[in-house]
């Protein structure tokens, strides 16, 4: 600590390093709750620990029991492939794809529709989930938005989109609520693409298109990485909208593995297989950022 | 040219979409015999905005203030006493060390629920201050990774300086470095505020009790029941529930990018 004094504080801060450590203590003992929470979540998933009755205070570690059942039983994979659909759908296909669109379209391009589309996307992501929820669940009720707008003009009989096709109602509904962030990063990333190079391009006879797929796309490479590692892990994970919306259902359809956890650990009780469901998630998240990452590193 | 203007439709298009929920809010808010349909309002009136503001629903808004107010005090109390040290003593691994933290939070908060319901279950904490201490220790890496920033962009100088004239270290804190980081830590608290005021995930698992309900529990609780639907009275609460994280926004665009910024040069 002597020797090496001088090179880890500013002199004048010397004397006082005691009252700066005492600062840190408190937000050390919080991470270290957040770390040993952590590591509980993974000591859990070997237990049959159970919110109610004897398991609650009697349980017992049970070896691979519960990661067993993530295979074996019905429900996790079931989960598993509906929350892929959800986050392919919401978070690549349409918040990613729209939001690049936009940024690109919107670009050199001001007055009255920009900002309206600006601000409406910024007031649908600055939201809190459940009012986006009780907006989507009132517009796409039997007597909501669309049917009175759109299906009874058009003469068909009004339908409970919640309950008929209620998938595409929660990806739709993330699509609008979530569009925002990616418009947003888009167009700072458009924004450093120099004018020249696409001028240049230009010049030399490339249409629209293979300007955006030969120069644009990959100078903001780096970009759409980062992008899309937030919103996968994001949407991967999402929660209160889709509870909020159709609580899992109908039956399981809109049950993705966010849901289907809670389910399992606070409806059920089983907070061993609960733990069980949370470690696969973050594996699966963890996965996911380490192959975004590679994607991001490769250039070089 | 014919292109734009196949554009131009689409475009407006698009805004329609987008902005109708709005527009569907908006006038049903105002509307004090609504019936969810889409129309103009016959006759505009507040009463709506007066019910939300009155019994169960301005409980639930004073419940989302504590909670949010206290999360975002807790956490800045607490996080600017590390962020400073982490700041100026130049520990090894400080930067990683962050990093990892923020990258941890990053992971799904459902995967450490089961033991933070376990732990406030056995410590009796069930209610909004068991909310408000657990929103508190998932806010704390970014917030922290937010301050050291902040802190790192005051001149040392200054201090050393302030410290040469004989000012003690208290003095220094409240006369050069608090000063200057004052946009940095408010927008750590409103930040901290917003994110605590929209949970649900949390309210959703420890409120126990009706009168322990924030906003985001009541209108969950409200348009969740079958049965009717008072549609005015909805959209009135959530247009007031809305506002404090669409103004926070507003109000601090500026700062959060600057923060953002930094956060992005230092990793």
């Amino acid at each position: 600590m002597q020797k090496s004094g001088k090179s880890w504080v500013s002199p004048w801060l010397s004397g006082s390093v005691p009252v700066l450590i005492v600062a840190a203590i408190p937000a050390l003992i919080f991470v270290g709750v957040l770390l040993y929470f952590t590591g509980w979540a993974l000591m859990f998933s070997f237990t049959n620990l159970e919110l109610y009755g004897r398991k609650a205070t009697e349980w017992s570690f049970v070896g691979l029991d519960n990661y067993e059942r993530l295979f074996t039983r019905r429900g996790f994979l079931e989960s598993l492939w509906t929350t892929l659909n959800f986050t392919f759908f919401s978070a690549i296909i349409g918040q990613s794809i729209l939001g690049f669109t936009l940024a690109a379209v919107l670009r050199n391009r001001y007055g009255g529709v920009r900002s309206v589309l600006e601000v409406s996307l910024m007031l649908g992501w600055l939201l809190p989930d459940i009012v986006a929820a009780f907006l989507w669940s009132a517009t796409t009720s039997k007597t909501g938005l669309v049917n009175q707008l759109i299906v009874i003009p058009l003469g068909m009989e009004p339908v409970n989109f919640l309950n008929d096709y209620a998938l595409p109602v929660v990806i739709l509904a993330n699509i609008w609520k979530g569009t925002a962030w990616s418009y947003l990063l888009y167009s700072a990333a458009l924004d450093n693409v120099s004018k020249e190079v696409v001028e240049a391009a230009k010049v030399d006879g490339a249409n629209a298109w293979q300007r955006t797929r030969r120069v644009i796309l990959p100078i903001i490479k780096p970009h759409i990485g980062t992008n899309l590692l937030f919103i996968t892990i994001w949407t991967f994970t999402y929660f209160p909208l889709i509870y909020a919306l159709t609580g899992g259902g109908p039956g399981s359809k809109t049950e993705v593995l966010s849901i289907f956890l809670y389910k399992q650990s606070f409806g059920i009780g089983k907070l061993g297989y609960g733990s069980a469901i949370s470690v696969a998630m973050l594996v699966i998240v963890g996965v996911m950022s380490l192959f975004y990452l590679r994607l991001l590193k490769e250039p070089e | 040219m014919n292109n734009s203007r196949t554009l131009n439709i689409a475009l407006a298009f698009m805004a329609v979409i987008w902005v109708s929920p709005f527009a569907w809010l908006l006038s049903t808010a105002v509307d004090p015999i609504a019936t969810g349909q889409l129309r103009f309002p016959k006759e505009l009136g507040f009463s709506n905005f007066a019910q939300a503001l009155t019994g169960e629903s301005l409980l639930q808004l004073w419940n989302s203030l504590f909670i949010a107010g206290g999360t975002a005090t807790l956490t800045l109390i607490v996080a600017s006493g590390s962020a400073y040290a982490l700041s100026r003593l130049k520990i090894p691994g400080r930067n990683a060390f962050l990093w990892s933290l923020v990258l941890l939070r990053m992971l799904p908060p459902t995967g450490i629920l089961v033991p933070i319901y376990f732990a406030a279950q056995s410590v009796g904490l069930l209610n909004n201050v068991g909310i408000i201490v657990a929103l508190t220790v998932l806010n704390l890496p970014f917030a922290m990774l937010l301050l050291k920033n902040f802190f790192d962009t005051v001149p040392v100088e200054l201090e050393e300086a302030a410290h040469v004239e004989g000012a003690s270290l208290a003095t220094i804190l409240r006369r050069v470095v608090l000063p200057i980081s004052k946009a940095g830590l408010a927008v750590v608290w409103f930040f901290t505020f917003t994110s605590a005021w929209n949970e649900f995930l949390f309210p959703l698992l420890f409120s126990r009790t009706e009168d322990a309900f924030p906003m985001s529990m009541g209108l969950y609780s409200a348009f969740g029941r079958n049965g009717s639907i008072q549609y005015g009275f909805l959209a009135a609460f959530s247009i007031i529930y809305a506002t404090p994280a669409v103004a926070v926004y507003f109000l601090l665009r500026r700062n959060m990018n600057t923060g953002f910024a930094g956060v992005g040069v230092k990793g």
